[in-house]
């Protein structure tokens, strides 16, 4: 479920694991993500000048959902370092892979506490 | 085309000459997408052009994966509704020699591996194919007008210890040849490309080094000191304004030169 709490011109996001707020300054948004020692990067700033609230809100969680996606990455097998047993070779993930995500340290896609909606993984509120 | 008003994209735009050229197209009134693989620089810059009254989004994402590329293009069209500008700045260095010799024996001892050359071909020139085929796509999908600019290297000249670096900024060098050749034969007049080549450049990779290896370099640079990023990112600036600059690569190197005096 995706929660929102309005306050005036700021609403705060709770998206999978992540905490976002998004503002609006003037006649434009601003977009930050919650960080885990408790400060607030921006993930995107002077966005959809002049657009109806609503449609800017609707607008900033489509690209929250897209910059910060849900879902695991696939890590095909580590072929160039086989373990061998005698002339077996054992093929493990490739955990040195860029892609690789250990899940509870990595992944923002771990979510305490989810259901599904349209297919589409949120996680509840805090 | 105008830089106010525009949408640029850049890839490695968390540090270096990436972060330099967001930094400028942002000052100039452009619309940047800042794309990098470390999520405390996109931080760092996203915050920065918001400082300075920018209008920015950062997105973390591997310029090798076509997954990711996708990702960061549809992020942008979101967050601003059309691409103008491509700039695809994200690049690595695995230095070393092709083949590596006993001193004593005169026999091969060591060969570059995999692990140093493909990162660097995936990287510099798969990357850079993503990005500007993706970018491409919107732009034409869009009909907006719209620059696709690889960023090569002076040592696409042939550098030694660079098989690998060299090779892959060799090949970008070559991209807008083929790219424009490609859109004219398609009837696809609204996106020019231009490739930039810089030379020895004051990025952290290079200011961090050793420091009489650093004079040393310079001893062969005509200007007496490493290119400026703000300077690489004033010419792409300027190509972005001269309609008239297209299917070439511009080299901004300060003057190197070979140490017999030969310019590279």
């Amino acid at each position: 479920m995706i929660t929102v709490s309005e306050r005036k011109t700021m609403k705060n996001i709770f998206y999978n694991d992540m905490e976002f707020t998004i503002v609006k300054t003037g006649s434009t948004w601003d977009i930050t993500r919650k960080l885990p020692n408790g400060d607030f990067a921006v993930v995107g700033a002077g966005l959809f000048a002049d657009l109806p609230d609503s449609d800017a809100e609707a607008r900033a969680l489509a690209l929250i959902m897209t910059i910060f996606p849900v879902g695991i990455k696939i890590v095909g097998p580590d072929v160039a370092h086989p373990n061998r047993v005698g002339d077996l070779k054992i093929v493990g993930p490739d955990v040195t892979h860029p892609n690789f995500v250990y899940w509870e340290k990595d992944s923002t896609s771990f979510a305490r506490e989810t259901y599904l909606i349209k297919g589409t993984h949120y996680a509840n509120q805090r | 085309m105008q830089i106010k008003g525009s949408v640029a994209l850049i890839t490695g735009g968390g540090n270096g000459i990436g972060e330099a050229v967001a930094k400028f197209f942002a000052k100039h009134g452009a619309k940047v997408a800042i794309v990098d693989m470390e999520q405390k620089n996109i931080d760092r810059v996203v915050k920065e052009i918001k400082d300075i009254g920018g209008e920015v989004i950062g997105i973390q994402a591997n310029v090798t994966s076509e997954a990711e590329t996708a990702k960061f293009i549809k992020a942008t069209l979101e967050a601003f509704g059309k691409l103008n500008i491509a700039v695809s700045c994200a690049g690595i260095i695995r230095d070393g020699m092709m083949l590596s010799l006993d001193k004593e024996t005169g026999k091969v001892s060591r060969k570059m591996g995999l692990d140093k050359w493909q990162p660097v071909i995936d990287v510099n020139l798969t990357g850079t194919f993503l990005t500007l085929r993706d970018a491409a796509e919107a732009m034409i999908n869009g009909g907006w007008e719209g620059l696709l600019v690889p960023i090569s290297s002076v040592n696409k000249v042939g550098q030694v210890g660079q098989i690998n670096y060299s090779s892959a900024k060799v090949a970008d060098a070559l991209m807008p040849k083929i790219i424009i050749g490609e859109f004219l034969m398609r009837g696809i007049r609204n996106i020019r490309c231009v490739g930039i080549a810089p030379g020895y450049t004051a990025t952290t990779m290079l200011t961090g080094m050793n420091q009489d290896v650093l004079k040393a370099l310079l001893k062969d640079v005509h200007i007496g000191r490493l290119v400026e990023p703000d300077e690489v990112a004033a010419l792409i600036g300027h190509c972005v304004e001269n309609g008239a600059i297209n299917a070439t690569t511009l080299e901004i190197t300060g003057g190197l030169c070979y140490p017999n005096g030969i310019a590279k």
